[in-house]
């Protein structure tokens, strides 16, 4: 076993409460499949056999592997954690250290991406480094968000990431909140990597190659409660901290150690070479630059990579926005049959082939579904038009409705011939018969959404 | 059809060139004295013949030389040349003028005499080039025709690592490029900075990808537009292509012109700017790198300066005699008609015609120019002998020495100058007495009897029968500011930054003693007065800190005195005012509170002086050496510290330098011990770690 598979999967879903208030972020549908089947799946893909999911308790009750419909025999080990308190990602993997005996692969239950994971595991190989990771180009998206059309998205910070020539050795890494003052670089640092190119518009996946010492460091080091917020930041400094040089002997170690307090703890001493390794860069002609005569990776312990999608899917359900459009991708990467077996539809009824109909699902005459999702055990009656929506479970559309471009949660009932267009529906809500709606969001009221943001709040 | 008319009109303009023969500064300064810098040689060939060669072979069909200083010598240089016979491709013009101060000038006066049609080629008479340039002049014209009139310049590079041979830590740049447009963002020169900053409002969000580039040599080689010449005009403030580059830069939004850059991916492109790039570009050019520009191609198709080429890159002119057991190991170029004696050793050297070299002479890196007598047993290493010198026997010439110009210069014998001597039959204190003598030719004629005078002076260093003055005795000295920015060989390239700062902090910790000698001790306490006093009037008169600075730089010329001792005495004056204003008697704390104000107010002007790194440590070190001779008031060292850190006047790393630095006495060991100071310091351990995040 290589590398050890750590699943993130108790995030609240805290910037999408419309969805998220009702059900659990893992197991939202997307293309009628729960969201933690996606990273399963990618893990499953790549012959993965077990896999540490961190969850909270209610959604490990739902965790059943029939619900999770996954071929192989993967074995799923769940870990709970309490929801009380602020604990981040970091405090998770802190969480399970006992269980990890490797590097470990962490990523976040709201991945839906068709990468070849290899890309990132091999960097991660190719250079024995610290940490790898995945991100990709940002997506546009395309499709109108209900409840928010016409509403400009107020210019979000840009993330500025620095690699070198190679496109792979990450060297900078900071968001436009931060550099106020400009961009600031070390000039060593440009010596070493002549050519930096800074990209913006990429998207974390959230998916990390970890060397196993970063885990025992992140056990000394209890202060850091982030992955992607504290330690990834730190890892990418590191890789140019001035005190390269290790510690020879234990008792330097444990002098370095006590100069910095335990808490702060240098990463590099928990990094100890293997004497094998080390060898072989001193007999190996291999270079990982060019341009002077410095040793490999210029004598650096500490070494980050990323893989950088230029194109194929990768998207994090985090917002409405990123779950509308991972509903549309969703056909494409499912090989199911898009009409589950066991759902009836009548004969006089148009499904588009970009649409998927859950099972038991019952579709009456006269319908028409394209570009849209029916989740399992809905009930569609006649004369009804569904375009460019998403229907989660159990939901009862009535006579003559016309739903076009809308998100409909979970139970919820739409009376006759109602007119929905760009709407969010909330679960178990009950649309009058005769009602229109353009553009709104027709969930709990707004001030209860609030306060669950508050009491829910949970760093993804 | 009108339009294309035009267009094919602008197509068949020929291709038009300025070429600027004049550095306009004094990096060559003593030896351009005597010739200008675009007639130096450069393996045996003028540095203007490889610009001229350059413009020819990649098209240009007509080139405008300006000069300015000995104009005239250039002038004659070129009439004899093959630029100026009826068959050549292109066509020289001359324009010379003494008025000319800058590249600004030149360019305005390019504009005022609307001399140019379409794009042209922008370069100096010192750059060597082999880059063909075709490729970037169609983009050029293509971004032209795509935008009127918003790209005005493309700039070409070459790629080169850091480290690398041919780039001179002091004309190192890194450049900020849209990755996709190839537009220039960013331009700035990275000699003596630490950290590099980019201004966000580069990073414009209409583009997703940028690049930082720190592997790029400027090559000096510009294609600009027509507008580049009304833009000078524009801006009479624009004096070198760096002005003019910045200002197109920080005025993007406002004029809309932008500025891109070419990456040649193959020839040779380099400025000899000074000494050091000299070495560079002639071992480069012995070595064969800028080929198809090589030393046995003649390119110059002057007789004389045809030789063969041998194995290890040796190249002898015709009747070159070499004496029973001299060795020409590698990398040798030898002139026409030069006569070399016995047993000699030689490597990696340019010898030019017509010189006589006696036996046992070990040259390596030495660039010997023309008629030049070197006696027995002389060793020259890394240096240049210009025309005419007479090295007498047994001299021996270390690393980066200088013999400048003229024919009755003598040294030795048996002497040894040391690293980085530079002498002339000037006066160096003839610079100071001509303002102007860039411009006039009157220098022959006071300096007769200078040399008499101070024959007598130089005899020990420069031998019994040497003829010259020292202009430096070495460059290494970096007491004085001024000179250092003046040194031939650019500064000694310091690939790692880490080491850097290690010699730094050696040089630091052998400053204090270094300071007290100071030979004109009067001018310098009467400059401390004058300081007082100009900050004392700044005081009741509420002058600005910009007219305090120019004040205090009007007194540092007028006594002579260092930009250190600036420095020192500034510091020294301001920690004192509150003594000089309430009397000596003050407790620690009235000092506190009548000093960090007059801290704050002149900060502005402590910033104008403290800048480099070294600069950090010396005004620290007058710190502690004012505080070691007012022990009662130790316990506002922190305080100080503590403001001039918050006031941006010093940094972490300096501070963090200057304490590390062993105290040399007790007392100063005592210092470092001081319980606030301690805290300060531990204070600023947790701020770099937490700042290095950012």
């Amino acid at each position: 076993m290589e590398l050890q598979a750590v699943l993130m999967a108790a995030g609240g879903g805290s910037r999408m409460m419309e969805l998220t208030y009702n059900t659990h972020k893992p197991l939202l549908p997307v293309g009628n499949k729960p969201l933690i089947w996606y990273p399963l799946n990618l893990l499953e893909r790549v012959g993965f056999e077990e896999v540490i999911i961190i969850t909270t308790k209610d959604v490990q009750k739902m965790l059943t592997p029939d619900r999770l419909k996954l071929d192989g025999k993967m074995k799923l080990d769940v870990v709970c954690i309490q929801l009380e308190g602020e604990m981040g990602t970091a405090d998770a993997l802190r969480h399970v250290q006992q269980k990890i005996k490797t590097d470990v692969l962490v990523l976040s239950c709201d991945l839906i991406t068709d990468v070849a994971l290899h890309e990132v595991v091999d960097l991660f190989r190719a250079h024995n480094a610290s940490m790898a990771m995945l991100m990709s180009k940002l997506h546009e998206f395309t499709e109108t968000v209900p409840g928010q059309k016409g509403k400009k998205k107020a210019g979000e910070q840009r993330d500025f990431v620095g690699v070198d020539a190679t496109g792979q050795r990450l060297l900078f890494m900071a968001n436009e909140a931060d550099l106020e003052d400009g961009l600031t670089i070390r000039k060593s640092i440009m010596c070493k990597h002549p050519s930096m190119r800074i990209r913006t518009g990429l998207l974390d996946a959230h998916l990390y190659c970890l060397k196993r010492c970063v885990v025992d460091f992140l056990v000394e080091n209890k202060n850091i409660s982030s992955i992607r917020g504290e330690l990834i930041p730190y890892l990418v400094r590191k890789q140019f901290s001035k005190s390269v040089n290790l510690p020879n002997n234990k008792d330097e170690v444990e002098m370095s150690q006590k100069m910095e307090g335990q808490t702060n703890l240098e990463i590099l001493g928990s990094c100890k070479d293997e004497e094998l390794l080390r060898l072989t860069q001193e007999r190996s002609c291999w270079n990982d630059h060019h341009g002077d005569m410095s040793e490999a990776y210029h004598g650096g312990k500490v070494r980050c990579y990323v893989h950088i999608m230029e194109d194929g899917v990768c998207y994090r359900v985090n917002t409405l926005a990123a779950y509308i459009e991972a509903n549309r991708m969703a056909p494409k990467l499912i090989e199911d049959p898009p009409i589950h077996p066991s759902a009836v539809i009548s004969e006089c009824t148009q499904v588009g082939a970009d649409s998927i109909i859950g099972a038991s699902c019952q579709i009456s005459d006269k319908t028409s579904i394209k570009r849209s999702t029916v989740g399992a055990s809905s009930t569609v009656r006649e004369k009804v038009k569904i375009t460019n929506s998403i229907l989660m479970n159990g939901v009862t559309v009535e006579e003559g409705c016309n739903i076009q471009g809308s998100v409909i949660c979970s139970n919820a009932v739409i009376g006759r011939n109602a007119d929905i267009k760009y709407c969010l529906v909330g679960s178990s809500q009950r649309i009058e018969p005769d009602a229109r709606h353009l553009d709104s969001n027709l969930s709990i009221n707004d001030s209860a959404l609030g306060s669950l943001k508050m009491s829910r709040d949970w760093p993804a | 059809l009108a339009r294309a008319a035009v267009d094919q009109d602008e197509e068949e303009q020929p291709l038009q060139a300025v070429l600027v023969a004049d550095s306009f500064n004094r990096r060559f300064f003593p030896v351009t004295k005597d010739q200008p810098r675009a007639l130096l040689p450069l393996a045996n060939v003028a540095m203007i013949d490889y610009t001229l060669e350059f413009l020819t072979s990649t098209g240009v069909q007509e080139t405008f030389v300006f000069c300015c200083w000995m104009s005239d010598k250039i002038k004659d240089h070129l009439a004899k040349s093959k630029w100026c016979r009826s068959n050549s491709s292109n066509t020289v013009h001359f324009i010379t003028s003494d008025t000319y101060r800058s590249l600004g000038d030149v360019l305005r006066d390019v504009d005022a005499k609307a001399l140019l049609r379409s794009d042209f080629i922008l370069v100096y008479g010192d750059v060597v080039s082999s880059i063909d340039v075709t490729q970037a002049l169609q983009e050029h014209r293509l971004r032209r025709k795509l935008e009127k009139n918003i790209s005005v310049m493309t700039m070409i590079f070459k790629e080169s690592s850091p480290g690398h041979r041919a780039r001179c830590e002091e004309d190192n740049i890194v450049v900020a490029v849209d990755s996709k447009s190839k537009r220039i963002l960013h331009y700035q020169k990275t000699q003596g900075l630490k950290k590099l900053q980019f201004p966000m409002n580069i990073f414009h969000s209409t583009s997703d990808e940028f690049e930082i580039r720190h592997d790029l040599l400027d090559c000096h080689i510009s294609i600009c537009s027509p507008q580049v010449a009304e833009l000078f005009t524009d801006n009479f403030d624009y004096q070198t292509r760096n002005d003019f580059v910045r200002g197109i830069l920080v005025n993007e939004e406002i004029l809309g012109n932008q500025i891109h850059l070419h990456v040649a991916k193959d020839g040779y492109g380099a400025r000899v700017s000074n000494l050091f790039m000299y070495d560079a570009v002639s071992s480069d050019m012995i070595r064969r790198w800028i080929y198809p520009i090589t030393p046995e191609s003649n390119f110059v198709d002057e007789e004389g300066k045809s030789c063969t080429h041998s194995r290890h890159n040796v190249y002898r002119g015709t009747g070159v005699s070499l004496g029973h057991g001299s060795q020409m190991e590698e990398n040798v170029l030898i002139g026409q008609d030069t006569s070399i004696g016995a047993k000699g050793h030689i490597s990696n050297s340019v010898i030019g015609a017509n010189c006589i070299i006696g036996d046992n002479v070990i040259l390596d890196r030495a660039y010997i120019w023309n008629n030049v007598h070197i006696a027995d047993n002389v060793a020259i290493r890394q240096s240049v002998v210009c025309d005419g010198v007479e090295v007498k026997t047994g001299v021996i010439l270390k690393e980066q020495c200088v013999l400048a110009f003229n024919v009755r210069a003598v040294v030795g014998p048996d002497v040894t100058l040391p690293e980085g001597t530079v002498v002339s039959l000037h006066h160096p204190d003839e610079e100071e007495e001509e303002q102007d003598e860039f411009l006039s030719d009157h220098a022959e004629a006071g300096h007769n009897k200078a040399t008499k005078k101070d024959k007598a002076n130089n005899s020990k260093e420069l031998g019994t029968e040497g003829q010259g003055y020292i202009w430096k005795s070495s460059s290494l000295d970096h007491t004085k500011e001024d000179e250092l920015a003046q040194s031939l060989w650019g500064l000694v390239l310091n690939p790692d930054p880490e080491s850097d700062s290690e010699s730094e902090a050696s040089e630091g910790s052998d400053q204090p003693g270094s300071r007290t000698i100071s030979p004109e001790l009067d001018d310098i306490k009467v400059f401390q007065t004058e300081v007082q006093g100009t900050l004392q009037r700044g005081l009741e008169e509420n002058i600005g800190c910009d007219n305090l600075v120019l004040e205090i730089n009007s007194l540092k010329y007028a006594y002579n005195i260092t930009l250190k001792e600036v420095m020192q005495i500034l510091t020294r004056v301001v920690l004192e005012y509150p003594f000089f204003q309430e009397g000596a008697d003050l407790s620690t704390s009235q000092y506190n509170t009548l000093l960090l104000p007059l801290l704050k107010g002149w900060a502005p002007v402590f910033k104008n002086y403290v800048k480099r790194a070294q600069d950090h440590l010396n005004c620290l070190a007058s710190i502690e050496e004012f505080f070691l001779e007012h022990e009662a008031h130790w316990g506002a060292l922190v305080k100080v510290l503590m403001s001039a850190y918050n006031l941006d006047i010093l940094e972490e790393d300096g501070i963090m330098r200057w304490f590390s630095q062993e105290g040399t006495t007790d007392k100063s060991k005592l210092l470092r011990k001081n319980q606030g100071l301690l805290k300060f310091i531990q204070w600023l351990e947790e701020a770099e770690e937490y700042s290095e995040g950012d």
